[in-house]
């Protein structure tokens, strides 16, 4: 307690003709008495959560010092002003949001002066805040919450009748400020890391993709843990491409918390956008750590990004600073060559060599943060072993995705976020059938699945070119004839047998007659681009019977 | 993903409309329609530069004739930029219609087929 003996200053007055000079002897012990059967020692308060915590101890106070309001204002560092926080007596304190500037009036000045003051009579005291007034507020004691050094707020008592606080009542509340500052600080610190541990959680969430749209020629599996105490920049993304190629990535922020997960979100925007405008996987994360290096704060990331194209199963992929990609097959796991690169932002004019592969048929890829394969004490190559040994198995991203997870995750104790997205190139079936929706934009679905199974096939890209635009005018019109109430779906078959390919479109509208001279053009480039055409047509729809004979790459 | 876009340029006697993507029924009205909306009175005609054009289906042809009729009721003309490496190529060749309209290789050869004075003060 010698601390707080020795910050038992004189309460200083405020005003004139109110001065309460107290004797400056020891605190006498009826004080100590005082205190100590109010229980502001009491070790479980600092459990509370702040609200209830600083409620009880109102409660404590006021019990103890017989006084008929009691309130507690905490300093907001951002703008220097004392903040209502908690008040017994006079609640309008809290509801109004009360705001005092340090450094004036009652609590403003124990705040910057961090003396004890009192005032015998509001009256005629620099009193601020028209509150202490309203209530009938007579004499008035407070003193600074100060935790080790640093002053944190104010804590004051009132009373509806003059009355003078005596030495006793001064080391009373010196004795609860000093015992309750310590709690609050660490009940509102703990309060301000949940908040803030709760908006990166919310803001990482929101910043992730929710649902991964249904993609042609590829299976896609993500999974995302974050840490449980700190919510780090790890994030991913799969989007689709012009001409038939899908991009996938994952990346990691230096860093954690807010302003982690909402560069996170930046980074994200800028990749699509960039892989949008056609660039490959090397030149977007080179354009990627160009905006990095561009922002205002100084900021670093790692990424890993890949191009699939399910045309023709070419994988192009990149990574700077990033762990390198895993591919799974014939039930195998090998981690890729890369050459090292920078994290974006790290240097100027990074340069991320680009790598290709073939990424077959029931192939997989994953991309991985660090947290799955970072563990204390253990080298990194080994972590990366322990993943490669775990997904060797898998036949699906998901199995994948969840045996990485089984097998390299701690069940309590993630120190890091982990993120994972897996990319499967899909088997494609030797025979094609679908059921596809009756709309005009099912058509550039059609020719992705056409252009991935005809290349399978083995047809070579004058075939595919042809034979596309045949199947896709086939669809047009099976999409034109489909008019209520039919239901609004068709067909498409598909299947090679000898180097032949049929194709059959089936619908079960009514054919119409091509109306126009142009829009019979359909039916011409149908006829023009495959070997041989049927169309037959009767009360229950129009099938479109098309072969042709593949050349051969 | 926007299976196509189009970026206008204005020249001072023409249009240049630059197609980007693939173009098929679900799109090829929206596409024509935002270039004939776009194209001023005073131009003398409109450059449709589909040389980032990677489908084209009948309907993309349909509309290209629809624009074709709309432009020269306006006294407009229009000229098709097609390099010869386009898969355009293949839809209007297997459509039968290889050239319709005026069909250039690039785009500066497609204005020098209008009256292409410099701009005042350059």
């Amino acid at each position: 307690m010698a601390d707080t003996r020795a910050e038992t200053d004189r309460p200083r007055n405020l005003g004139t003709g109110q001065v309460v000079l107290l004797p400056a002897e020891p605190v006498a012990e009826p004080a100590e008495e005082l205190a100590s059967s109010a229980r502001f020692t009491d070790p479980g308060l600092s459990e509370l959560p702040i609200e209830r915590l600083l409620g009880e101890l109102l409660n404590r106070i006021q019990e103890a010092l017989a006084v008929d309001t009691v309130a507690i204002l905490l300093l907001d560092a951002d703008s220097q002003q004392l903040v209502a926080r908690a008040a017994k007596g006079i609640e309008e304190e809290v509801e109004r949001g009360v705001r005092i500037p340090l450094g004036h009036g009652f609590a403003g000045r124990i705040a910057a002066e961090r003396v004890p003051i009192f005032i015998a009579d509001v009256d005629h005291a620099d009193v601020l805040n028209p509150i202490l007034r309203e209530k009938g507020i007579v004499s008035l004691l407070g003193v600074p919450l100060v935790v080790e050094g640093e002053l944190i707020g104010v804590l004051h008592v009132g009373s509806l009748r003059a009355r003078e606080f005596g030495q006793n009542e001064l080391a009373v509340l010196q004795m609860a400020a000093a015992r309750a500052a310590p709690a609050i600080e660490h009940a509102r610190l703990f309060a301000a890391l949940q908040h803030e541990h709760d908006v990166s959680m919310a803001l990482q969430r929101s910043l992730l993709p929710k649902r991964l749209a249904d993609m042609v020629g590829v299976k896609v599996a993500t999974r995302y843990l974050p840490a449980r105490e700190e919510v780090g920049g790890d994030w991913y993304d799969v989007f689709e491409l012009p001409r038939g190629r899908v991009g996938i990535v994952i990346g990691d922020v230096v860093g954690h918390g807010i302003s982690a997960a909402a560069l996170m979100g930046r980074l994200r925007t800028a990749l699509h956008a960039y892989a949008i405008e056609g660039h490959g996987p090397g030149r977007t994360l080179e354009l990627v750590d160009r905006f990095v290096q561009s922002l205002a704060e100084s900021a670093m990331a790692t990424a890993a990004y890949a191009v699939f194209d399910t045309y023709t199963s070419a994988l192009q992929y990149a990574t700077a600073g990033h762990l390198p990609p895993v591919v799974i097959s014939d039930g195998e796991a090998r981690v890729l060559d890369v050459t090292p690169a920078p994290p974006l932002g790290a240097f100027p004019y990074g340069r991320c060599p680009e790598h290709e592969l073939s990424l077959d048929s029931g192939e997989i890829l994953l991309l991985y943060t660090d947290g799955l394969v970072e563990r204390r004490g253990v080298p990194l190559s080994t972590g990366i072993e322990a993943l490669a040994t775990a997904v060797g198995g898998a036949t699906t991203p998901e199995a994948a995705c969840a045996s990485a997870i089984a097998e390299l995750v701690p069940v309590v104790g993630l120190r890091d976020d982990v993120a994972i997205v897996s990319l499967q190139s899909a088997f494609v079936p030797n025979e094609l059938h679908l059921t596809l929706p009756a709309e005009p934009k099912t058509l550039s679905h059609v020719r992705r699945v056409l252009r991935r199974w005809l290349n399978e096939r083995g047809a070579n890209e004058g075939d595919i070119a042809e034979m596309t635009i045949a199947v896709s005018e086939a669809c047009a019109n099976a999409i034109e004839h489909a008019y209520a109430p039919s239901p609004a779906t068709f067909e498409l078959h598909g299947w090679a047998n000898n180097g032949e390919v049929t194709m059959t479109v089936r619908d079960d509208g009514h054919w119409r007659p091509p109306r126009g001279q142009n829009r019979g053009r359909g039916l011409s480039i149908i006829v023009a681009a495959m070997d041989d055409v049927q169309i037959d047509r009767t009360a229950d729809g129009t099938e479109v019977v098309m072969r042709r004979h593949i050349t051969g790459k | 993903m926007s299976l196509a876009d189009v970026q206008i340029t204005l020249v001072p006697n023409a249009l240049i409309a630059h197609v980007t993507g693939e173009v098929d029924m679900s799109n090829a009205e929206d596409v024509g329609a935002t270039v004939i909306k776009a194209t001023p009175n005073e131009a003398q005609g409109v450059v449709l530069d589909l040389s980032g054009v990677e489908y084209l289906d009948s309907a993309g042809i349909y509309v290209i004739y629809g624009m074709r009729a709309s432009l020269q009721a306006r006294g407009q003309a229009l000229v098709l930029v097609i390099p010869r490496s386009s898969p355009v190529h293949d839809s209007l060749r297997l459509a039968g219609a290889e050239r319709p309209g005026e069909v250039a290789e690039a785009v500066e050869e497609a204005l020098a087929i209008f009256d292409n004075a410099p701009p005042p003060g350059s």
